[in-house]
């Protein structure tokens, strides 16, 4: 069975591929809010890339300690195989579906 | 100021996350604080920051981080394996100082054993009256009566207070009264039976929950209706099926059985074998005045509605205590009590059936605790003492990454190992000690001891805390050791916990000795008091109870006896009991004193010695017309010779007697009691004893003649006689109970203290092994050595002995006098003399172990290093 990836879980999947290198949790969470216009809790963000690592979509390393943040270290993630795969699959998908749809793509 | 993030907010994140890996959390928590301090306000930030909290808080990405922690190698929680862990490694250490383990197994039991009686006991209790479906509204109500400045509170009320509850307050469903019956005895074909029996309403069955068999309760409505319990009615009937019949007590009355229940179970505190109906009683013949000052032996018990409010009934009492004796001499208050708490609650006068005193319950407590902490105290004491010898162990745990809390755990589990094994021993002391411990109490027939599941599940939870506060310091203790100086062997046990555990030690043994010298001055009392000289001669004299025999009779059968030399006649026993009358001394002045009925003989035959007078006339009784009284009579009434009292005449009892002798004081009464102002009468009819004065011969022999003679008289009654001396000892009888009981818990205090030593000396002297050896090099003598290592226990015994004796010396002096008027002072030999006894049993306790290391080879012991 394939992997199902959640809307919430493709948009952090994305963001992480996007902002790589900068891609730790507050980089993360300032590019969502602002890409999507959405405001996210750092609560809901923190437990979807805690359950895409258990997946096996995401791995992480700690590193880049700064003063800005009480010197503490920051935890970076980058897309594993798997999830660089989960992600083509899911585009696959809708690219697929989208070209059998009726609907034509508005062009702004 | 600096923008900090909120301190508080921070520091519940980390309580919350434990030893999770937060970091990089906290570290975005910093930076969007940061952030929105320069974007927004500082409030903005702050607020931010909490609600962050918040979300992270219960957020999946913390419980798993807190999950990954606990599986690590360094985690500290407790699973299965772990456990089995520490229980074979505890049983290992155990199993390896087997001396030591043993010492400690012991002390426990014993300290144990006696609070096993104090849970099972409580136990019991605790669970009486609690099978009454309709216990949570049954309250009983109880009086307190105000005598000139005595307030006396009794378990009776008035019964008219009854009637009035039942017409008038609103929340009462039923109300139950009762009256003890003073004496109720049923006559039957072979014997008369003493059976306890209670007159009650006929709601009593339906307001408490005791199970018929047979019958109706409502026999109990009608006059004269009765209801047997199960063993009753076999005692006296053989059977079961007895609904009709009818018995009959002694004093004539015949009541018929209408109903059979069953045997009340133990726990109750209504204790009956018959229920007789209320009716039966006659109208009380008292004027209604004194019917609300003159109540004995009437209970009132009251269901109140569902619903209804307790205090309502009180205030209503109140109301009615307030309104009926505000115009009466005697003042009287109510109060309520629940059914529950009648057994443990308040000392109250006069209980109904069975009824523990709380403040039994505390002193026993508070003597538990007595032998239980010295217990826990050497356990402590010896674990600790043996650090030096585990001190290496620990610190190789520590060293190779075992954490504080491993160690705790560790030291814990050999604790509760040990306590478990103790709670065998401590369970099979008091198997042994139930059946004597029931027969010192009381109420000790009605208890019921035996070893249930609940019981069990009690004394293992009682076991479990008893090991985590003996052992809950050690580990602690241990858990804390620096695994440097451990591994260097440089712990430090000399210091300020050394001076708590020699002040311990000291108390122990002060309690010891408290033991000792109460055994001591407690036995001396008790035979002081047999062998008092009463001023009567009391040796080779039999006493027998004459019941229904006529005194003539007796006296002819009696007399025929080659073992009788003279046969008396009293109302009663001297030195044991007497009655009181009134004596008018002026037109209105009356004094009280005791008297004895006697006949001529029983003067001369008791070895009383006359100042002057004679003794009563031999020759045909005549009526009532003369007293012999003693000393103290004259000296109440002013006469200062005794020949001056010689025809003077009293009025006693309506009649005009003459004295005609005066007797030495002597003690009528038991020891408990002054001698007071005391006369013997003469009245055939009230003679109760014959007192034999016989020879010294086989007194087997004599009971089976005296035996035979009896049955030749026309009674049924079985023979009661006995030795007089036997009678006395029997009313000091409360010594030997309380010989007994500070016997047996000063041998457990002394076992206890003295395990506690004997593991300290051991512990000691294997670690002074190499100084001795050195000591003895340089020239000393086994004297020297042995004297240096029991040196200080010598001077811990000396400082307890010093701190107990003055102690013991004013509770003990206080006890005897209080118990006994004519008591014996304690004196400097009793304290010298417990005092070498605890010196003794003390030497004798180190001397072998001490002498086994000061006879040592020195280059043995110093070869092994």
């Amino acid at each position: 069975m394939k992997p199902y990836l959640g809307e919430f879980e493709e948009l952090v999947l994305l963001t992480v591929a996007a902002v790589f290198p900068e891609a730790y949790g507050v980089g993360i969470q300032k590019d969502i809010e602002k890409r999507c216009n959405r405001s996210i809790s750092i609560g809901a963000l923190h437990s979807t890339i805690t359950r895409l690592e258990e997946k096996g979509f995401l791995k992480s390393w700690t590193g880049g300690a700064t003063t800005e943040r009480g010197g503490r270290s920051k935890r970076f993630y980058e897309l594993t195989q798997a999830g660089k795969s989960a992600v083509t699959e899911t585009k696959s998908l809708r690219d697929e579906l989208w070209s059998i749809s009726k609907i034509k793509p508005a062009l702004k | 100021m600096k923008n900090r993030p909120p301190r508080l907010a921070r520091r519940i994140f980390k309580l919350l996350s434990g030893s999770a890996d937060i970091d990089d959390l906290l570290g975005d928590l910093d930076e969007w604080f940061y952030h929105h301090v320069r974007t927004h306000s500082l409030l903005r930030a702050q607020l931010f920051y909490w609600k962050s909290v918040l979300s992270l808080s219960f957020s999946y990405a913390l419980t798993k981080r807190k999950r990954d922690v606990r599986i690590s190698p360094y985690s500290s929680v407790f699973t299965i394996d772990i456990f089995g862990n520490y229980i074979k490694v505890a049983w290992r250490n155990l199993y390896q100082h087997k001396y030591f383990s043993f010492l400690n197994a012991f002390g426990l039991a014993i300290g144990m054993s006696v609070s096993l009686l104090f849970i099972s006991l409580y136990s019991f209790v605790s669970t009486y009256d609690n099978f009454h479906v309709n216990k949570d509204r049954i309250y009983t109500i109880t009086s307190k009566q105000q005598r000139d400045v005595e307030e006396l509170e009794y378990s009776t009320a008035p019964h008219l207070l009854a009637d009035k509850i039942l017409a008038e307050f609103g929340g009462v469903n039923k109300v139950v009264r009762i009256v003890k019956a003073y004496e109720s005895t049923v006559k039957t074909e072979k014997e008369d039976l003493p059976a306890k029996a209670y007159y009650v309403d006929p709601e009593f069955m339906s307001v408490f929950s005791f199970d018929m068999i047979q019958g109706n309760p409502n026999v109990l409505a009608a006059a004269r209706g009765a209801i047997l319990t199960r063993s009753l009615a076999i005692k006296l009937f053989d059977s079961m099926d007895v609904i009709g019949e009818t018995i009959e007590l002694l004093d004539g009355r015949t009541f018929q059985i209408g109903g059979i229940m069953e045997d009340h179970p133990n726990n109750s505190h209504l204790s009956f074998e018959m229920l007789l109906s209320y009716s039966t009683i006659s109208e009380s013949k008292l004027r209604v005045e004194d019917q609300w000052s003159n109540y004995p032996k009437q209970y009132i018990y009251v269901l109140l509605k569902d619903g209804a409010i307790s205090g309502d009934l009180q205030n209503y009492i109140d109301g009615i205590a307030a309104r009926t004796y505000s115009n009466l001499p005697v003042k009287v208050t109510f109060s309520i009590q629940h059914l529950e708490s009648i057994v443990m609650g308040r000392d109250l006068r006069s209980a109904i059936g069975v009824k523990w005193e709380a403040s039994g319950f505390l002193l026993f407590g508070i003597f538990c605790s007595l032998i239980l902490l010295p217990a826990c105290f050497n356990y402590a004491n010896i674990s600790i003492a043996r650090a030096l010898r585990r001190s290496k162990e620990i610190g190789l745990r520590k060293t190779m990454g075992g954490v504080s809390k491993q160690i705790f755990f560790q030291f814990i589990t050999e604790t509760l190992l040990i306590t478990v094994v103790s709670l065998g021993g401590a369970l099979l002391i008091f198997i042994l000690i139930r059946a004597e411990f029931k027969s010192i109490l009381v109420a000790g027939s009605s208890l019921d001891l035996s070893l249930t599941w609940r019981m069990v599940g009690m004394f293992f939870m009682f076991a479990i805390t008893t090991g985590l506060a003996a052992g809950v310091f050690p580990a602690l203790h241990f858990a804390r050791l620096n695994p440097i100086q451990a591994l260097k062997s440089k712990i430090n046990t000399h210091g300020s916990s050394m001076r708590v555990r020699k002040v311990l030690t000291i108390c122990q043994f002060a309690l010891s000795f408290g033991f000792i010298l109460s055994l001591i001055v407690f036995s001396r009392q008790y035979r002081y008091s047999v062998n008092f000289d009463f001023g009567f001669e009391h040796s080779n004299t039999v006493a027998v109870h004459l019941q229904d025999v006529d005194p003539d009779r007796f006296k002819m059968a009696f007399t025929q006896l080659a073992a009788v030399k003279s046969v008396a006649f009293s109302s009663g026993l001297l030195g044991v009991h007497s009655s009181f009358t009134w004596v008018r001394t002026g037109a209105n002045d009356s004094i009280e004193v005791a008297q004895l009925f006697a006949d001529p003989n029983f003067i001369s035959t008791m070895n009383l010695q006359f100042l002057a007078g004679e003794n009563f006339r031999n020759e045909g009784w005549q009526g009532e017309r003369h007293i012999v009284v003693n000393e103290e009579f004259l000296k109440a009434n002013n006469i200062d010779t005794p020949i001056d009292a010689l025809g003077k005449i009293y009025r006693v009892d309506g009649k005009d007697l003459e004295i005609i002798g005066v007797l030495k004081n002597f003690h009528y009464m038991p020891l408990q009691y002054p001698v007071g102002k005391f006369f013997f009468r003469m009245k055939p009819s009230e003679f109760a004893y014959a007192n034999m004065r016989v020879t010294s011969m086989d007194a087997f022999d004599m009971f089976t003649q005296m035996e035979n003679e009896w049955k030749r008289l026309p009674t049924e009654k079985k023979f009661l006689g006995k030795y007089f001396d036997d009678e006395l000892d029997e009313a000091y009888s409360t010594y030997k109970v309380l010989l007994k009981i500070v016997g047996f818990l000063g041998v457990l205090a002394i076992t206890i203290s003295l395990l506690g030593m004997l593991g300290m000396v051991v512990y000691t002297s294997e670690t002074r092994t190499k100084e001795v050896g050195i000591r003895k090099v340089l020239g000393a003598t086994v004297t020297n050595v042995a004297l240096l290592l029991s040196r200080d226990y010598v001077k811990m015994m000396a400082w307890a002995i010093l701190f107990a004796a003055p102690i013991t010396a004013l509770i003990a002096n206080r006890i005897l006098s209080g118990i006994q008027y004519y008591s014996i002072e304690l004196s400097v030999f009793d304290v010298i003399f417990s005092a070498l006894i605890l010196l003794l049993l003390g030497i004798m306790t180190i001397v072998f172990q001490t002498f086994k290391i000061a006879t040592s080879n020195p280059a043995n012991i110093l070869r092994t290093e």
